[in-house]
């Protein structure tokens, strides 16, 4: 056990001796740890750039964004189109646009329907803005459906006053309407005793009328022939004679009249007095039904008044009615799901639709890329510093540029045959990608040659293989947190996010995406790729200066290792002999 | 003529002084061995030599008939470099390729033409003995050739200079000749050589010149005979065993211009006059005389006695 102990502390001592491995070996988790803890110490969502569309942004759309934007999201409005938003989500300006109705209101019974669009690629953040702003939503759909709830539970509680107003009225109406049955009841009987049966007689009138008509006739015809006679130019004789016979005319029409007022039961006089007789019968039934009428005429007059207030009750209880149906027609919402879901949200997906490989391919090309990159870069300056002729290219007549551009190049010929092979077997799962790949395939080159002279970098700093390439994946593992492929990076500081805008894999990553998903061309990304090869050109000439200012130094330690080796070596020799 | 010149050059690390007022000069054609104990400034000096490193202080001037007087090392470095060759202690190729892969390699690297260099590479193969083994990997070769194959690939381009840091340490003895043989060959062809080793015997037998570096200054330097001669014995030695002539050898010698003996019992230590007629005598008188005696000592003093005595005075 004690031996296991001193060799441990040995190893240690070593350790912690070699500063450059103490630092790579122990400080670099604890630095990595470290950077990424700070960077993710950090329960708010800071600096979400959302955009916002509206056709019209109503007090109510502004009064949402104004909620947003007391949760420290930069809320960004676009008014001219909502395609204006998506482009900038391809150029990660913002990361969802949030398609708004121009109000909140509901006014019919469909729901208000709020279109998110996401960056599919962005798994993470797509989660995050999801669970984010749908708790904004959830609350705001909340709001609204106890708005309208309020408003219908308002409308009932008024219907019922009034129904409970009008109701008293009905019981009255109710009590008239049932007393005036009674008395109708009671003016039905009294109707029905009268006796209103008219005597039947026959009289024969036939007599009447023609001894009327004799007379009339006979009278009328002595009067014409009177007349006649007077005034005829006949003789006295003559008159005489016709004037006989006009009397006997008139004898005859007195008998006439005889008939009439005959002593005989035909006569008319006992026609009359029958007549009378009647008459007088049905005028003593005719009172009576008078007396009767007038007494119901009397009663009806009570009935026509209640029927009045009855009316006017019954009237009022149809205006109540009509304007309790008027202000329940006037509800705007009444279906139940609209009631209870006032607002539904949409995800829209930005870019050409995909499985899970075309929006995580990016990430994982360039994640292969930089770390095949790092460790080539840093394994070739490596393997050529320690190399055992590495003292012999010191003798030849080249510059240094030579040679750090030919571990470039042998570095570059690697990642593309490695390039190449992801391509090409990437082609297999990610139909209609072909015409992508040559855009692809140039961005990874450059970031490639980023990644390569970072490698080669830390080549140059350190002195073993295993302490660079520990180094290596360091820087490699560091570039991944501060990326936004594990973490989002909408959850680091606004500082510290603007840093990591400028971590090449962040730039390679966007670049991969915009063309592989946006299918955006060269001239729409001008300015992140001339940052990379602006990188790779900068890290070239940092390489190359100081190459030149270690390289009497990496030869002084090359010649002294070598010599001490050989030294052990000799004496090793003459102990053999 | 003169190929390197050091003027008073002193290189120092950190606080250390390794090298310190050296001037020191290499003539075309010469095979110069620096001898030094360890740590003495020998492969600094070699450095210093090649351009590897800079002088702290002086300058190292390259002498070239094509290059119009002399030109600093410092200056003119890149311009200079295709007239080194340097092999270095540890072997100084690539491995993983073969034989005729590292001289190709190398050699184009020297923008020499390819016709030019396959014939160059052809010949280093044969006069390197390496023709046979051209296609196995380096990494493959025995300890010698693969020291050949070093030297080939530093004569790849012929340099005019070619300067090696201790090419026969870690070799057994035959392979040391061996590579000394190689070396002594590679000078015949006109190829001047610096060669830095602490087997000072190889030095004496295949070098011209020898340079004697120690606590970082360079104590002798020239032909190895003129280094010699100030350490060159004023006395002989006879030693003897029981039963040689003794007395007769004593008497003999006391007739001889001799100023002093010193009798050591089995030793006999002779102070001549002149030491080359009193052996001459003495050799006469021993055959005449059929005298008898183990053995005679007129030797000359070895590097390695005037090194131990230089190290040992200082």
């Amino acid at each position: 056990m004690r031996s296991v102990w001193l060799i441990t502390r040995k190893n240690l001592k070593l350790l912690v001796r070699t500063k450059l491995s103490a630092l790579i070996v122990i400080f670099a988790p604890l630095l990595i740890i470290l950077i990424i803890g700070l960077s993710f110490n950090t329960s708010s969502n800071l600096g979400l750039n959302i955009g916002v569309y509206s056709s019209t942004f109503t007090a109510d759309v502004e009064s949402f964004i104004a909620t947003l934007q007391q949760e420290d999201y930069k809320v960004v409005k676009y008014e001219d189109s909502i395609e204006e938003c998506v482009e900038d989500i391809k150029f990660g300006f913002v990361h969802t646009c949030i398609d708004l109705p121009e109000s909140f209101k509901i006014d019919g019974n469909t729901p208000k329907e709020i279109t998110f669009h996401l960056d599919p690629s962005k798994i993470n953040l797509v989660y995050m803005v999801q669970e984010t702003l749908k708790s904004k939503f959830n609350f705001k759909s909340q709001e609204i459906s106890q708005e309208i709830t309020g408003n219908i539970l308002s409308k009932l509680a008024s219907t019922k006053s009034t129904l409970n107003d009008k109701n008293s009225l009905l019981v009255v109406a109710k009590d008239s309407s049932s007393s005036l049955s009674s008395s109708s009841g009671t003016y039905s009987s009294s109707l029905s005793s009268l006796d209103l049966q008219a005597v039947t007689l026959t009289y024969n009138t036939t007599l009447i009328s023609q001894t009327a008509s004799a007379v009339s006739t006979a009278q009328g015809k002595v009067t014409d022939a009177k007349t006649v006679v007077t005034a005829s130019g006949l003789s006295d004789e003559e008159k005489q004679t016709i004037t006989l016979a006009l009397d006997s005319a008139a004898s005859e029409l007195a008998s006439a009249a005889g008939m009439v007022k005959g002593s005989g039961s035909d006569n008319l006089e006992n026609v009359i007095s029958s007549l009378e007789g009647q008459v007088g019968v049905l005028s003593g039934k005719i009172n009576a039904a008078a007396g009767t009428v007038q007494s119901i005429s009397t009663s009806l007059g009570g009935t026509s008044s209640s029927l009045s207030e009855i009316s006017s009750t019954l009237n009022s209880v149809v205006e109540s009615l009509t304007v309790v149906h008027a202000e329940l027609d006037a509800l705007p919402v009444t279906d139940a799901e609209t009631i209870t879901s006032p607002l539904i949200t949409k995800i829209e997906r930005v870019g050409r639709e995909g499985t899970y490989l075309n929006y995580l391919f990016p990430s994982l090309l360039v994640l292969v890329v930089m770390f095949t990159s790092l460790l080539l870069g840093t394994t070739l300056v490596m393997m050529e510093k320690n190399s055992p002729a590495f003292l012999r290219n010191f003798f030849l007549p080249l510059k240094k540029a030579t040679f750090i551009i030919s571990t470039y190049l042998t570095n570059l010929i690697l990642i593309i045959i490695q390039v190449v092979i992801i391509l090409t077997v990437s082609l297999i799962f990610l139909e209609n990608s072909l015409s992508m790949m040559p855009l692809i395939f140039i961005i990874l080159l450059v970031g490639g040659s980023v990644f390569t002279f970072l490698g080669m970098a830390l080549g140059y700093v350190f002195t073993s293989e295993e302490t660079g390439v520990l180094a290596s994946i360091s820087l490699g593992s560091i570039m991944l947190f501060l990326s936004g492929v594990i973490l989002p990076l909408e959850s680091v500081s606004p500082f510290l996010r603007e840093i990591t805008f400028y971590n090449p894999f962040v730039i390679t990553e966007k670049l991969i995406r915009e063309v592989f998903i946006f299918q955006t061309n060269l001239s729409g990304m001008g300015v992140d790729f001339l940052t990379l090869i602006s990188y790779a050109l900068f890290l070239f000439l940092v390489i190359l200066v100081a190459e030149s200012l270690l390289h009497q130094h990496i030869v002084d330690r090359f010649m002294r290792s070598r010599h001490r080796l050989q030294r052990q070596k000799e004496r090793r020799v003459k102990i053999d002999f | 003529m003169k190929l390197i010149e050091l003027k008073e050059v002193s290189k120092r690390y950190s606080d250390k002084d390794i090298l310190s007022n050296v001037n020191f000069c290499i003539e075309e054609g010469d095979f110069y061995g620096v001898i030094g104990r360890s740590g003495s400034g020998k492969t600094t000096l070699l450095n210093l030599i090649t351009g590897f490193i800079r002088p702290s202080q002086g300058s190292v001037q390259y002498y070239s008939k094509v290059t119009e007087g002399p030109n600093d090392l410092t200056i003119d470095l890149h311009k200079l470099k295709k007239y080194f060759g340097f092999t270095p202690q540890h072997n100084s190729f690539y491995h993983k390729l073969t034989v005729k892969e590292n001289l190709f390699h190398f050699g184009r690297l020297y923008d020499i033409k390819s016709s030019t260099l396959i014939n160059n590479i052809k010949n280093l193969l044969i006069f390197t003995k390496l023709f046979d083994h051209r296609n196995k990997l380096a990494e493959h070769l025995s300890e010698g050739m693969q020291r050949r194959l070093d030297i080939a690939c530093s004569l790849v381009h012929k340099p005019k200079l070619l300067v090696l840091d201790e090419p026969t340490a870690d070799l057994d003895p035959i392979l040391q000749k061996d590579i000394l043989r190689l070396l002594q060959e590679v000078n015949k062809q006109g190829v001047t050589i610096v060669m830095a080793s602490h087997h000072l015997e190889s030095v004496e037998n295949f070098c011209n010149k020898v340079a004697i570096v120690h606590k970082g200054q360079v104590y002798s330097q020239g032909l190895i005979d003129d280094i010699k001669k100030p350490f060159l014995k004023n006395n002989f030695t006879i030693n003897l065993r029981p039963g040689d002539n003794r007395e007769l050898l004593i008497n003999t010698l006391r007739q001889l211009p001799i100023n002093k003996i010193i009798d050591e019992g089995n030793q006999l230590i002779i102070y001549p006059q002149d030491i080359r007629m009193t052996v001459n005598s003495l050799l006469k008188f021993i055959e005449e005389e059929n005298l008898y005696f183990n053995d005679m000592d007129v030797r000359k003093p070895s590097l390695n006695e005037i090194f131990e005595k230089i190290s040992h005075n200082n």
